[in-house]
């Protein structure tokens, strides 16, 4: 057991939450302003490709990450003028995102890298490790928390900074208030539809860098529905965190320690397909403690429903 | 003409969309630097080039349109079913299972692995309605979910426990049917099994079901209208559950085919590689849930597929052309930019509706 829960463990939970927690904030935006983003899955996936992309034409960190995120967010403007703008149902369009994104990316790898499956280049340099100064040097949490890549750091920040937003501003409030009556936020003249728009494209910029960390965090590489389902147990943390960031950032917490353990069960004898199986086993049993709005109130709710 | 016109409406839309998604294939063709005219022959020859290719794509077809009909209900009844993959595949392992050892002759070891198959995949289906149900898990993320969960299993069975051992080919695999519990073959020597028969009958079947019968009715008024449907004393839960198994079943039903005239064993991926299930979701909705419109578009989606396997054989366009053409007619068709969006914009409504 103590070979189990050794240093390195933790260390991977906190690599691996950080795409999750990304689109899982991104995920819980959306839901305040009451669009239930199903897409979710297709944006990181846009993001992981692009980075690669933008990685590769550039070789700089910094303008990969603003290609990985002005690409998604082309997407996520898609998927805004779909659902406001046209009225179309937000699952089905966030369920056509995802499509598209998996054709759309593979059909690139092919057209860009002329490979098929995975692009791998040992050359490409990924996110920069960062080492903190003081913490470093203390035995056993320097190892968990120092030496990530600079976006497991910059999570951290834009959860506390969203929390601050959404709670703390008079404009995060709003944001709020758009969700949770449009009608009646429309009377105190709120720009309702501005804001909706506003909150999907910093989704769609959320999950860009959770893609970048996908595709650039670990490894340099890109393989096709690299996602893998990601996008979804996201989905799954913005609800268990009730929409709020602290409480999201909980719920991935949870979720990456649950994949890095089944990478590190891997190692124990057991078939790779039940050690693959417990994020999603988990994902579902934490639904449990999760109470989901009850029908008859999405049905009275004119924004939708999310079923 | 006000009935011609009233007849060509729903058409309107999809072919609407196939025009996009034509277009958008056209420019994505342009980027990798081939002919558009010439790629898209060579796509129309690989789907419907000959007999043998006309086939092929009604063989491919076969399991699009079972899970695209199951989908439908589910979508119907304003459930959204996104387990399709893990319902067909256990539903397919079923069926091998059963096909390989249920004593007795051919043609009942047939029956019986259909039968396995379609009650595996409607158990799944229904399991993730009940949590619905039961503990009000939204059952949009719980069948997504569950979907890697049946996988990975499926995988587990036919790697360790029941994986063919007889011959040298080191593959993930169960042993061959017994050639009596095959599905037969519609022509001597092309792909097409009675599959596609069964398929067939239940796309009017279940039309038959939606339009005519009570339960139908009630399906559509909970899809349609939760408010109306439980003023008027339909019981969410228990159609939910109907609809659901009946869902999964179809999904299973599937996948058993595939299995009885296909590969005659349980292979792992052969499923889910050519992205069966999700092309299934796409028919139903590209044909907003209607019975008989997601048994086309579904035979569209197929052609899509086969035509863009004969376009990368023979040109040097890849294959995911038809992917991008497929995700952009779903785009089109749930924004429903036609007349009926206008009417609603005047209404002042608010969300479109799923179907």
């Amino acid at each position: 057991m103590d070979q189990l829960f050794d240093v390195s463990l933790f260390a991977s939970a906190l690599r691996m939450l950080t795409p999750i927690l990304l689109a899982a904030l991104g995920g819980a935006i959306c839901a305040r302003v009451g669009l239930f983003n199903v897409g979710l899955e297709g944006l990181m996936l846009i993001g992981a490709f692009s980075a690669i992309v933008g990685n590769y034409l550039t070789g700089s960190i910094a303008l990969s990450l603003l290609f990985a995120i002005g690409c998604t967010l082309v997407f996520s403007m898609l998927f805004a003028y779909m659902s406001i703008q046209l009225q179309a149902n937000v699952i089905v369009v966030g369920i056509a995102l995802n499509f598209l994104a998996l054709g759309l990316t593979t059909f690139s790898l092919r057209a860009i890298f002329d490979v098929k499956g995975a692009y791998y280049d040992k050359n490409m340099v990924g996110l920069p490790k960062l080492h903190i100064p003081i913490v470093e040097d203390i035995p056993w949490l320097g190892f968990v928390l120092s030496g990530h890549s600079v976006l497991v750091y910059a999570s951290v920040l834009i959860v506390a900074a969203l929390h601050y937003y959404l709670f703390r501003t008079v404009s995060g409030f709003r944001l709020l208030a758009a969700g949770e009556n449009p009608t009646a936020a429309r009377s105190l003249g709120i720009k309702v539809t501005r804001i909706q728009y506003g909150a999907v494209l910093l989704c769609g910029a959320l999950c860009g860098l959770a893609g970048a960390q996908l595709s650039l965090g670990n490894v340099t590489m890109f393989t096709e529905g690299m996602t893998a389902g990601r996008g979804f147990i996201a989905l799954v943390a913005t609800m268990l965190g009730q929409s709020t960031p602290l409480g999201v950032a909980g719920a991935s917490l949870l979720f990456g320690f649950m994949e890095s353990l089944s990478i590190r069960l891997q190692g124990f004898a057991l078939p790779t397909h039940f050690t693959m199986m417990v994020p999603y086993v988990v994902t579902i049993l934490a639904m449990l403690f999760f109470k989901d709005k009850g029908y008859m109130q999405e049905a009275r709710k004119s924004s939708g429903s999310s079923r | 003409m006000d009935k011609l016109v009233n007849g060509f409406k729903p058409l309107l839309q999809p072919l609407l969309a196939l025009i996009a998604g034509l277009a958008v294939g056209a420019i994505a063709i342009v980027i990798v630097g081939g002919s558009v005219t010439e790629t898209y022959a060579e796509m129309w020859k690989g789907a419907f080039g000959n007999f043998y290719f006309v086939t092929n794509t009604l063989a491919r077809a076969t399991p699009i349109i079972l899970i695209g009909l199951g989908v439908a209900l589910a979508f119907r009844a304003g459930f959204f079913n996104m387990g399709s993959e893990g319902q067909m595949v256990l539903g397919a392992l079923s069926a091998a299972v059963t096909a390989i050892y249920l004593p007795g002759p051919g043609w009942l070891k047939l029956i019986g692995a259909i039968m396995a198959g379609m009650l595996a995949g409607g158990i799944w289906s229904a399991f993730a309605g009940w949590l619905d149900a039961r503990f009000r898990m939204n059952l949009l993320i719980t069948t997504l979910l569950l979907n890697y969960i049946a996988t990975y299993f499926a995988g587990y069975v036919v790697t360790y426990p029941l994986k063919d051992t007889t011959g040298s080919a080191a593959m993930a695999q169960t042993v061959m049917l017994d050639k009596a519990a095959w599905l037969p073959k519609l022509f001597q020597g092309y792909s097409l099994h009675a599959g596609f028969v069964l398929a067939l009958l239940g796309t009017i079947l279940l039309y038959l079901f939606m339009k005519h019968t009570v339960k139908g009715y009630e399906i559509r008024m909970l899809g349609g209208n939760p408010l109306f449907a439980s003023y008027g004393g339909v019981q969410r839960g228990q159609l939910m559950f109907l609809s659901m198994f009946v869902s999964g079943g179809l999904a299973g039903l599937a996948g058993s085919v595939e299995v009885l005239g296909t590969q005659y064993r349980y292979l792992d991926g052969a499923l889910t590689s050519p992205g069966y299930a999700w092309s299934g979701i796409m028919a139903t909705l590209l044909a907003g849930s209607h019975p008989i419109g997601t048994a086309i578009a579904a035979l569209l989606i197929a052609a899509l597929q086969t035509g863009g396997m004969g376009m990368e054989r023979n040109t040097e366009v890849p294959l995911e052309v038809s992917s991008i053409i497929q995700a952009v007619l779903i785009l089109f068709v749930s924004a429903k930019l036609t007349y009926s969006f206008i009417k609603r914009k005047k209404a002042g409504a608010g969300n479109g509706p799923a179907v």
